[in-house]
């Protein structure tokens, strides 16, 4: 049973552009409705952050990845998608068009990245440490844990500064890394609440038709319906990501094949880990 | 350090790394593991910290340790001679 997994957004730009017709037809999508040259990776219109580039472009990698699975004749029998994974995850289960998922990418980075004009935030990726005495450290420096990724890998949201000091007191705890990358917005966390109310303006603007395959939700593994969706687009904003609970739920479910569709290899990954620890 | 030794760490990072369609021949012993080598990332680092300790014994206590240890197959093996058990 093939599971197509969609990551979350990519930290960087991370691989060749493809020349086939499909990424092209993608490109003409993503520069007329998200205003984004992929090729250049500059905006044609405006000047949105890098964070809303790096979204954009995550979602018209999926999109074009899920298009070459489907020339290939790998079909899904159920969808799941990390974080922001969500958004492709939609259209290819047939709720949303292609276009109008770059668009929503587009609308809601724009939106959030409002939040970084008042104070600057960040993540943190942690590897190593559990989860006890990192939550202790998440705590003690008013940070939020925005991905259970796996056991030992974990992501945090909060503002620049206290994010620094939790990436550094995790490495003097024992982490094996902590890394930090600037963001607009403090993702999955309930500050997100800020930009609530817009955001639900954004995602409540398109009609969302029942998904024609199955897409598991990364909060609490329930199958999402066309009625649901709007709501869960702004819930999954402002909860973390359960990205163990997930997998070991697809499991359960009966996904054998893991296809991970889009930039990058993380979530491949992760599951590897999770099945070294389920063995 | 024998050439079995490389050996059995290249064999670990194809099984722990679940790298298909490579052998141990695959993987040149002073090659660098992360960046334009295998292209590793934390997350393999991580994964073979873990099958290091599993299968030699060898422990890596934190990154600053491992990017000197993971440089290559080489310098891997030389860790695991000089901690290993």
């Amino acid at each position: 049973m093939n599971c197509f997994m969609f990551p979350g957004q990519p930290l960087m730009v991370s691989q060749a552009f493809p020349d086939d017709p499909d990424f092209d037809a993608i490109s003409e999508l993503t520069r007329e409705r998200a205003f984004l040259d992929l090729s250049a990776l500059s905006w044609t219109k405006g000047t949105p952050t890098d964070s809303v580039k790096l979204q954009v472009y995550g979602v018209a990698m999926s999109l074009w990845h899920a298009r070459k699975l489907g020339r290939e004749k790998v079909r899904p029998a159920i969808v799941a998608g990390h974080s922001m994974g969500i958004y492709p995850a939609l259209a290819l289960c047939g709720c949303v068009s292609e276009e109008d998922i770059l668009e929503l990418t587009y609308r809601a980075g724009s939106c959030m990245a409002r939040m970084g004009e008042k104070r600057e935030y960040a993540l943190g990726c942690v590897t190593g440490l559990t989860l006890e005495p990192l939550m202790a450290i998440a705590e003690s420096n008013g940070v939020h844990l925005a991905n259970y990724n796996t056991s030992r890998h974990f992501l945090l949201s909060g503002e620049k500064g206290d994010i620094a000091n939790a990436a550094a007191e995790a490495l003097e705890n024992g982490a094996f890394t902590a890394n930090t990358f600037p963001c607009d917005a403090p993702l999955h966390t309930p500050l997100m609440e800020e930009v609530a109310t817009p955001l639900r303006e954004i995602f409540s603007g398109y009609r969302y038709a029942e998904p024609l395959i199955p897409i598991m939700n990364h909060i609490d593994q329930d199958v999402l319906s066309a009625s649901e969706i709007p709501d869960f687009l702004i819930r999954e904003l402002c909860e973390p990501v359960y990205w163990e609970q997930t997998y070991r739920a697809l499991h359960a479910a009966g996904a054998t094949r893991f296809f991970e569709v889009g930039a990058g290899d993380s979530l491949k990954k992760y599951n590897r880990w999770i099945q070294h620890e389920m063995a | 350090m024998s050439d079995q030794l490389m050996e059995n760490i290249k064999q670990m990072i194809i099984d722990s790394l679940r790298i298909e369609g490579m052998s141990p021949a695959d993987i040149e012993t002073d090659a660098p593991l992360f960046g334009e080598g295998l292209g590793l990332d934390s997350i393999d680092a991580l994964q073979l910290v873990v099958a290091m300790e599993k299968d030699f014994g060898a422990v890596v206590p934190d990154a600053a340790t491992g990017t000197k240890v993971f440089r290559s197959v080489r310098s891997m093996a030389e860790y695991i001679s000089e901690n290993g058990k």
